[in-house]
């Protein structure tokens, strides 16, 4: 299941995105969370302390919206630019898309 | 974001939860990317301006083919709950849930952790709550 959470800024878009990650972690569920914010705050909401989120690998625009050439596997992205978090819920931090033009 | 978001990652994970950037500039832009999301939550504040900005997103992404768009009042006070529900309505919201102000969640944002798993009891009912209504909305939707 794929869940999208959107909102404007303050609203408290991102510790909801968090809590949200939590319950269903809480409930046994595997999850994946993927913070596209260009400011990448879902880390701090979800256990990371700051220098550990600001260590956090970038999953490049490139993989994000490769769109199928098949260059890397959601397992294999996963493996490589997830981290997992103190919440029980694995973090994966990706470039905001905001390119005109771009995918 | 296709690929993150492409039906494979469901081999990866149960439940994959994207906090999207905001804006319905960037709605449009990635508009592919929408697709792929099983539904979307539209965080509220208690102000007519954000639900009505709710609203013009929801328009926007059911332009988009993403039909299951619902939002979420948060940082209720006493009394919000009755407006988010009346101002929804007016604005074509439909409601997934109404998030109260929390004091816990509140400590938390200014020190910007996570919130501890015996805090913030009445927003973690709302956040269930939430969890069981977009659990119901897509009951016979996917294979």
């Amino acid at each position: 299941m794929k869940l999208g959470v959107v909102g404007k800024g303050g609203v408290g878009k991102t510790t909801l995105s968090a809590l949200l990650a939590q319950a269903y972690a809480a409930d046994g569920k595997v999850v994946l969370a993927v913070d596209t914010d260009s400011n990448p705050n879902l880390a701090m909401s979800l256990g990371l302390d700051l220098p550990a989120a600001e260590a956090l690998p970038l999953l490049p625009r490139s993989l994000a919206v490769g769109g199928g050439d098949g260059s890397m596997s959601p397992a294999a992205m996963i493996a490589t630019y997830g981290t997992a978090t103190p919440s029980g819920v694995t973090l994966v931090n990706a470039m905001r898309i905001t390119q005109p033009g771009g995918g | 974001m296709r690929s993150i978001l492409a039906a494979a990652i469901d081999d990866e994970a149960d439940v994959t939860l994207v906090d999207m950037e905001a804006g319905l500039e960037h709605l449009s832009r990635s508009g592919g990317t929408l697709a792929y999301a099983d539904a979307l939550l539209v965080v509220m504040e208690p102000s007519r301006k954000s639900i009505l900005t709710a609203g013009r997103t929801i328009a926007l992404a059911s332009q988009l083919g993403l039909e299951r768009v619902y939002g979420v009042g948060n940082k209720a006070q006493p009394g919000d709950e009755e407006f988010f529900a009346t101002v929804a309505a007016e604005y074509g919201v439909p409601l997934a849930g109404i998030v109260p102000a929390d004091d816990e969640v509140a400590e938390a944002d200014r020190a910007g952790t996570m919130l501890e798993a015996d805090r913030g009891e009445p927003v973690r009912r709302a956040v269930a709550g939430i969890v069981a209504f977009v659990d119901d909305a897509l009951v016979g939707s996917r294979g």
